[in-house]
């Protein structure tokens, strides 16, 4: 595997990083539904059983970029949520948005957030997301989110 | 055990019951909000200034919970048709390309702070939202004078600022300074401004004494400037919109004099399309008619000015230019 590229992305045309490339991809099987992956650094990939079947398409994306320009560690997070989006705010460490119907969720992820807490707590809530989203109410269940209810 | 705190906001009719519609850059915005001091704020801008049919929607929370968020610089991302990010103080804002709809929650510090709406939530929503409803941000300056409006544009750090606040002392009427927000009216170009003072860096003291007077502030992008109120600076006037007739394209030169040298067509669309930013595939629409907009600009008058001179000197010779080319094409 190349080594990870996890350098500072500089392009001035390209301030909001929208083109920061994640070339890296698998796809998993999560709550009877397809769930596919793509981010820039292998870490980021969740230890999920993974799904062989190539050609079915995902009942949900993740897009989860590693930013080396995003400092500090997880905050408590902001949520705001409409009938068609979430947004969660963690700080600039980790800031993530799900369009419930378009069923893709990316994320910008500092370098600060290390594989544990990347195991710990992000795909614990990443996949809390995802659950809801593929069950119809993306909504309800982060208008009273604590960090214990996040750990399913 | 980890004792979290989290704030949550739920955007919908119960929790934002005040509407009102104003209008920015020629654009409609309808805006919801549970906060009657945001209506106070945008009903300076509740007179339409262009008919417009392109419109978004605004939804704005106001919560004094948020003058405790942390503070931090203003920090922006995005992916496709999905932006978002922190813009001090204590506010946080997204915005959805596609469905056309900014949302954010503001410290009642930010909704209450004049300058935060007419230096940051105004400028930077038209800047990323622009394009999707009609009006492309293209960074350039645009004054106006006895009903010609011109544009100058250039390089980073050519002195575009400078030259602009010395146009101002000249009579110019100032639209706009960094940034232009263009969009067509029955195949016509507007150049839209949104009230935003003249960003000049400490360097310009040489040429204006009187910023001395001034203290220079840190903004968005880390630079030292300081803030210029051109009605204020130069007794000029500011408008909201021109119909730019002439583009000129500012050069240094370490030789004396200002040379004006009429520029192709060619070379401001390449300039204009080369300097915008990068937009995604999912906003196809928004691409294709920033293309259009810049070739309806490059098309205008166009001269490249080589000025060896002071900012004074320089927009001296540019009035003297339009007054003995009054009918000219490049």
């Amino acid at each position: 595997m190349q080594p990870l590229e996890l350098s500072h992305y500089s392009d001035p045309l390209d301030l909001l990083r929208r083109f920061i490339k994640t070339p890296m991809k698998a796809t998993y099987r999560f709550d009877g539904a397809r769930l596919g992956v793509e981010t820039n650094d292998c870490v980021l990939l969740p230890e999920l059983p993974l799904d062989a079947d190539i050609t079915a398409p995902c009942a949900l994306e993740w897009k989860l970029i590693r930013d080396a320009d995003s400092p500090g560690l997880l905050e408590p997070p902001m949520f705001l949520t409409s009938a068609t989006l979430t947004v969660v705010a963690m700080g600039t460490a980790c800031l993530l948005a799900l369009d419930h119907e378009t069923r893709k969720l990316f994320a910008f992820i500092g370098t600060d957030i290390d594989a544990l807490a990347f195991r710990e707590y992000l795909v614990p809530f990443l996949c809390r997301m995802t659950k809801d989203a593929l069950s119809g109410d993306p909504i309800g269940y982060f208008v009273s989110w604590n960090y214990d209810s996040a750990h399913v | 055990m980890i004792n979290i705190v989290s704030l949550s906001f739920t955007f919908n009719s119960q929790t934002l019951p005040l509407r009102t519609d104003f209008y920015v850059a020629g654009v409609q915005c309808h805006l919801s909000t549970n906060s009657a001091e945001i209506l106070q704020s945008v009903s300076r801008w509740q007179t339409p200034n262009v008919d417009n049919s392109s419109s978004f929607e605004m939804e704005i929370i106001v919560d004094c919970r948020l003058e405790a968020a942390v503070e931090r610089p203003a920090y922006f991302r995005g992916n496709g048709h999905l932006v978002f990010g922190f813009l001090p103080p204590g506010s946080f804002i997204s915005y959805d390309l596609l469905r056309k709809y900014v949302r954010a929650v503001l410290s009642t510090k930010a909704a209450r702070d004049d300058s935060f709406w007419r230096s940051l939530l105004i400028p930077i929503t038209i800047g990323i939202l622009g394009t999707i409803v009609g009006v492309v941000p293209l960074h350039c300056a645009c004054l106006e004078k006895n009903g010609n409006g011109l544009l100058i544009s250039g390089d980073s750090g050519v002195g575009k600022s400078t030259l602009t606040a010395a146009l101002t002392q000249r009579g110019f009427a100032l639209i706009s300074d960094d940034w232009t927000y263009f969009s067509k009216k029955q195949s016509a170009l507007v150049a839209h401004g949104l009230f935003s003072p003249i960003k000049l860096l400490p360097d310009a003291v040489q040429f204006f004494r009187e910023l001395g007077e001034l203290t220079p502030a840190i903004f968005l992008n880390g630079e030292l400037a300081y803030e210029v109120d051109p009605a204020r600076f130069a007794g000029s006037t500011t408008k909201n919109t021109s119909r730019p007739s002439r583009i000129f394209f500012l050069e240094r030169t370490s030789h004396p004099g200002c040379h004006f040298v009429p520029c192709p067509s060619a070379s401001i669309r390449d300039f204009f399309e080369k300097s915008a930013e990068r937009l995604p595939d999912e906003l196809i629409d928004a691409k294709a008619l920033r293309t259009s907009l810049i070739g309806t600009l490059s098309a205008l008058p166009s001269w490249v000015l080589r000025t060896g001179e002071s900012p004074q000197r320089t927009s001296e010779a540019i009035d003297h230019f339009i007054l003995e080319n009054k009918y000219a094409t490049a």
